[in-house]
């Protein structure tokens, strides 16, 4: 069964949207929460912590492109220093109708790549020194495709948005325990309500684990997003699919353990073996499966 | 009252219908504007491999002289691209040169020393670069002509049509079906 690229690009869009959409529901119930539970006397925290989480992730996501340089400790390079990754990450920019972002090396002998900036003009794209020495170019050319789609489709902006309904609902619900253990005794006007109570204490316990569920559930809808653009820019399944499962082969991974930068890998270093819904990414077997499906032939093994 | 308010309702939805039309006139120039700027950078891109191409002819030359028909079939597409202007012109200039490219890579083939030179190494994957940006700036040029084209026949943007000044474009179409494959570089 083939598949197109169009169906999965607007599927995934859709699935985003009803994501976020998801998020602020949460963010919607907490609060009620809050004032069921205490009343309206901590209204204050919402906007405080919208204020830090806010200014926590948009200055990171501002300042995107030096700080993931700096801690991945990616060195940009020119058309001189690897001609043939320049030409190709030139090529996508042509059949993407983007701009040539920064292109920069991580010396790190695993295989790996990302793409992050705050937009297209300010976009830095890096290749591990590991993927460079085992992929060729349709695979690389793949991969480029797969970073540029991340850039064109937004995606630093769409994980900056989730990270900060995700950290304001963290905040909120954190204060909410606070208040609930140390001040109990304000709580004024639901008393007589036993039932709304324990929903609330439920929503307050609840709302941030739902809020990382729906923060890793967005990324996986990204990346999966990702490789179905990146079709659209090569018109070629078969380089990304070839890469992917070299990646899947390889069973060494990036030294860059951190969670904060976790997700702009093309494959995640952090995500087990196993599958799990705290994941960034989707099973690259999966992955691999929906290309080969897009290049019109059946899945491997059958 | 209620004759005030049937006036703010109509008011509302004339602005909305007027931000409607405009939202609609400006994506059809939009999807002008993009057509011109992928026939741009197909343009920005065969000029690259004309760029190209003598430093290749010289460098082909230096192992291979005797093999002139290659050469003046390399160096007359050249010449007949540079002259092309329309989309039907540039295309077939662009077909006639991937040819006389592909039989000058296959000239190379026969001459190892040739093969194994760094500089011929080097511009063989300048080439095929070019010939991957010429070919993704095809697919993009035809992707954004696709957009109009359909914009133009479909409503409700067809309305605007002759408001936006826009006319349906020509697809960018290699003539002969082999031309539109780059020629084969191996690594």
């Amino acid at each position: 069964m083939a598949v197109s690229f169009r169906a999965e690009q607007s599927a995934n869009q859709r699935k985003t949207w009803l994501l976020l959409g998801l998020m602020f529901i949460a963010v919607i119930a907490l609060v009620w929460a809050i004032a069921s539970l205490f009343g309206l006397q901590i209204y204050w925290i919402v906007p405080l912590a919208v204020g830090i989480s806010l200014i926590g992730v948009w200055t990171s996501y501002w300042k995107s492109d030096s700080l993931v340089l700096a801690m991945t400790k990616a060195k940009v390079i020119d058309h001189a220093n690897a001609p043939q990754l320049f030409n190709i990450v030139e090529e996508v920019c042509v059949a993407a109708g983007l701009p040539m972002p920064k292109v920069a090396i991580v010396d790190d002998p695993a295989p790996n790549a990302f793409a992050t900036g705050r937009n297209p003009e300010h976009a830095v794209i890096a290749f591990t020194t590991g993927i460079l020495k085992v992929m060729d170019r349709e695979q690389l050319q793949g991969v480029a495709a797969h970073e540029m789609a991340h850039v064109g489709n937004r995606d630093t902006l769409v994980m900056a948005v989730a990270a900060t309904t995700a950290g304001l609902l963290a905040i909120i619900a954190d204060v909410g325990a606070r208040v609930a253990i140390f001040g109990g005794g304000r709580n004024n006007n639901n008393s007589n309500n036993p039932i709304a109570a324990i929903v609330a204490i439920v929503i307050l316990i609840l709302a941030p684990i739902a809020a990382l569920l729906l923060r890793a559930s967005i990324s996986r809808k990204r990346e999966s997003l990702a490789d179905a653009t990146a079709v659209q820019f090569t018109r070629n399944p078969t380089g990304l699919r070839r890469a992917l499962e070299t990646l899947a082969a390889d069973g060494s991974v990036v030294h860059q353990k951190s969670t904060s930068v976790a997700h702009v890998w093309i494959e995640s270093p952090l995500d087990g073996k196993s599958k799990s819904m705290f994941d960034t990414h989707p099973p690259i077997g999966e992955r691999i499966a929906l290309l080969r499906q897009m290049e019109g032939a059946p899945p491997a093994g059958e | 009252m209620a004759s005030m308010w049937i006036l703010i309702i109509v008011a509302v939805v004339i602005v909305l219908l007027v931000l409607w039309a405009i939202a609609l006139y400006n994506r059809l120039v939009k999807a002008n504007v993009a057509v011109d700027e992928g026939f741009a950078q197909i343009e920005v891109q065969l000029q690259r491999r004309f760029d190209l191409i003598p430093n290749l002819v010289a460098t082909v030359k230096g192992y291979a002289a005797h093999e002139s028909g290659t050469f003046e079939a390399v160096t007359q597409a050249r010449a007949y691209g540079e002259k092309a202007t329309t989309v039907p012109e540039v295309a077939a200039a662009d077909g006639m040169l991937t040819q006389a490219l592909r039989g000058l890579l296959a000239v190379a083939e026969n001459y190892p020393d040739l093969k194994a030179s760094a500089n011929f190494l080097s511009l063989q994957e300048e080439l095929s670069a070019t010939e991957n940006k010429v070919s993704f700036a095809r697919q993009f040029y035809n992707d954004s002509v696709r957009t109009l084209n359909t914009m133009i026949v479909t409503i409700p943007t067809k309305f605007f049509v002759g408001m936006a000044g826009v006319k349906a474009r020509e697809f960018y179409e290699v003539p002969d079906a082999a031309n539109r494959n780059a020629p084969t570089v191996s690594f």
